[in-house]
């Protein structure tokens, strides 16, 4: 039981950081219909700012600057290179999402180097006792840090004037805009929101373990988290981020003795199996919209 | 309901482009000339411009493959070598050497590995590097379909039974046996545990550690596991959960570091032992860095950098302010034998690829200059017989330039002693 309960912590940890990238899929979703395939750069980014800033600013302090600049990055993304495609169709802006990773992936693989750089985060491999368990600090850091986020995010979805407009938006464009909202705005604040999400996401990623070129593939995990958690989900992203960390952990502990014949490893497929199973189920996600077409 | 079907499928497209399913069409090859790679005009940097010129290729993962931080030194470090070779006079004082025109980047993907050799092969005599064992093995039936030498960047016992790839260093199947050689001497383990990559790099040592477990008596687990720091969960389990006394590791340096770091933190206090590949001294800078100074040593097929011999000495002073990596003594090491084959084959008057190959034929010894000894470049013999069985142990140090100083010199355990090669160990695990 002991064994169990560390491991779904481990899990709901790694799910935490999966929970903040597939936020930050759903956000700009929701404002764009676009899915931004650039949050694998986002994160990578966010993680070698800290690695720099750690050792001038201290490191708290670093993952506030790195989010706010990764944040920054995003938004003249959004208005240099996805603005001018507002009205073409969302598969060609998808696109070129993928193809603002590769470029800037290119540019932080330059500051990464050829080692693995280290964020300088104060819980390395440290553990704690939560009573009888024993769980590595960071998962309770990736955890905690993630609910206050969302916690926050959801604040502003429902009592703040931007967090009004950007559901406006989600839910009719052009009604929102005859009502007098910037969908520009909206546009440019989700792609802000992912990006600082996205870079807090890749602090978490690097903590004990550090940061290497291929870091990056990280974040193809929260594909099946938005597709298990519903696409146009916030709740539904954080649900399914948790769940795929959950899973993959589970898998990754118990499944040599409980299903040895699935091959070693299975845990790598388990978050793409569960979405597959999800998918069979309840085709729009588990909190996702049902979407009604007229015929 | 299309925008799912669209995320869908471009989620597919991109884990298989992100797996190197998806690339671009082969270039077939060009057509060869009589003798290619040489010319009698010089080389583009020539030292000697009435010096003829052997182009010489490297395939090498330079940019974001996951053993780039060994393989840009490693192709450094043989640009040095042969400038050093080109100063000295060349080979057979008629030609000099160039292996910085013809080098590509396989990004340590089959795939692309073959198509950019294939862009190469019809302009160079051999080549100078192919680095890795499965983007070796895509190439490796032309390499001998064109009698083409090619000096590999990887230890897989197959290489032992192939006479155009000229290696040098035990294999990793031989450094596990002898790692586990050396803990049963040292630590006396009861249970050892092969920590590996899928394919011939881990499967090869996990192979050898198995081997020896047998030898030893000692029961023996095997767990493959996926490349990427943060995929180690499992690996990480299975060591916390049935606490082998000895742990061999075939990863990247990053994968061992977590390893290492997670199970310490966790209250394992067994041994490791790590290929060389599983080094890099900037894990001395990592969290994991207290565990890896108590509880890991590398096992590696030749001195590190700070060694006091001849060809480190050379190596050293042929590389000045450069950052210190193990990947430039590697890199230097691997071209001793080409250099070898290259003065043979031009003082026998061949030059062409066949001549090459026969000349690889009839080497016994090759002068590494102290760094190997001589019979470590023994290729006249492919069936087995010759391996070369010694490998050394290494201790993390962090005075040390690289990170690690030598705690046991050459040895070979009573288990490769006695092994019998008569295939590529991975196929056996």
């Amino acid at each position: 039981m002991k064994g169990l309960l560390e491991t779904v912590i481990r899990g709901l940890g790694n799910g935490s950081v999966y929970a903040l990238l597939a936020l930050g899929f759903v956000i700009i979703y929701k404002a764009t219909r676009v899915i931004s395939f650039a949050q694998p750069a986002l994160m990578l980014a966010g993680a070698v700012a800290v690695s720099y800033l750690a050792g001038v600013t201290g490191f708290y302090l670093a993952v506030l600057l790195s989010a706010l600049l990764i944040a920054g990055v995003a938004l003249a993304i959004e208005r240099v290179a996805i603005r001018p495609m507002v009205g073409r169709p969302v598969f060609v802006v998808a696109i070129i999402t993928l193809g603002i990773d590769v470029v800037v992936r290119v540019v932080v693989n330059g500051f990464i180097g050829r080692d693995v750089r280290q964020v300088g985060d104060p819980w390395g491999f440290t553990q704690v006792s939560l009573g009888p368990l024993v769980v590595q600090s960071r998962w309770l850091a990736m955890l905690l840090v993630t609910a206050v986020l969302v916690t926050l995010l959801f604040a502003f979805f429902r009592h703040t004037r931007y967090g009004l407009a950007m559901r406006a938006a989600a839910f009719d464009q052009e009604t929102a805009l005859a009502q007098g909202v910037s969908v520009g705005a909206v546009f440019a604040l989700s792609w802000g929101l992912a990006g600082f999400l996205a870079a807090i996401a890749g602090m978490f990623v690097g903590t004990g373990q550090g940061i290497e070129q291929m870091t990056w593939v990280i974040a193809l995990k929260a594909l099946p988290a938005i597709i298990v958690g519903g696409l146009d989900s916030l709740g539904g992203a954080v649900a399914g981020g948790l769940i795929v960390g959950v899973v993959e952990s589970l898998f990754q502990s118990y499944q040599g003795e409980f299903a040895p014949w699935l091959g070693q490893n299975f845990a790598i497929v388990s978050p793409y199996v569960v979405m597959l199973i999800v998918l069979l189920v309840k085709p729009y996600g588990l909190f996702g919209t049902r979407e009604v077409e007229r015929v | 309901m299309k925008s799912r079907y669209a995320l869908v499928s471009i989620a597919i497209v991109a884990l298989l482009s992100a797996c190197g399913v998806i690339r671009g069409d082969d270039e077939g090859s060009k057509g060869g000339a009589q003798a290619p790679g040489v010319t009698t005009e010089p080389c583009p940097s020539a030292v000697d411009t009435k010096k003829g010129c052997i182009y010489l290729g490297t395939v090498s993962d330079l940019t974001s493959g996951p053993f780039a931080a060994l393989a840009v030194p490693i192709t450094d470090a043989q640009k040095a070598f042969w400038a050093r070779v080109n100063k000295a006079g060349g080979i057979g004082g008629r030609y000099e050497v160039d292996v910085t025109k013809y080098v590509k980047d396989n990004k340590y993907n089959p795939e692309v590995h073959r198509q950019v050799y294939n862009e190469i092969k019809d302009q160079v005599l051999g080549l100078a590097q192919t680095l890795g064992s499965p983007t070796t093995a895509a190439i490796i039936g032309d390499l001998k379909a064109n009698s083409i030498v090619a000096a590999p960047a990887s230890w897989t016992s197959a290489w032992e039974f192939e006479d155009v790839i000229i290696e040098t260093g035990s294999n990793y199947c031989v450094e596990a046996m002898n790692s586990v050689d050396y803990a049963v001497e040292t630590y006396k383990p009861k249970s050892v545990m092969a920590v590996h990559l899928a394919g011939d790099y881990g499967a090869d040592a996990a192979a050898g550690a198995k081997v020896a477990a047998e030898r030893n008596k000692l029961t023996f687990t095997n767990v493959e596991t996926p490349s990427g720091a943060t995929e180690q969960g499992r690996a990480i389990t299975e060591i916390t959960k049935n606490k082998p006394d000895l742990v061999i590791l075939t990863t990247g340096p990053a994968d061992a570091a977590t390893i290492v770091g997670q199970t310490a933190a966790a209250g394992y206090k067994g041994r490791f032992i790590g290929t060389g590949p599983t080094w890099n001294p900037a894990l001395l800078q990592s969290p994991a860095a207290p565990a890896l100074k108590a509880l890991y040593e590398q096992s590696a097929p030749g001195k590190p950098w700070d060694a006091d011999t001849p060809g480190h000495k050379a190596m050293r002073e042929a590389l000045p302010g450069v950052t210190p990596n193990d990947g430039y003594t590697s890199g230097w090491a691997w071209a001793y034998p080409m250099k070898a084959a290259l003065d043979k084959m031009v003082s026998g008057g061949d030059v062409s690829r066949k001549g090459l190959l026969a000349a690889v034929k009839t080497l016994t010894s090759v002068d590494y200059e102290g760094m190997l000894p001589p019979e470590a470049g023994n290729y006249a013999d492919a069936s087995g017989a010759s391996v070369f069985r010694q490998t050394l142990i290494n201790k993390v140090d962090d005075k040390a330039t690289t990170g690690v100083t030598i705690a046991k010199d050459f040895f070979v355990g009573p288990t490769a002693q006695a092994y019998t090669f008569d295939g590529p160990c991975y196929t056996k695990l």
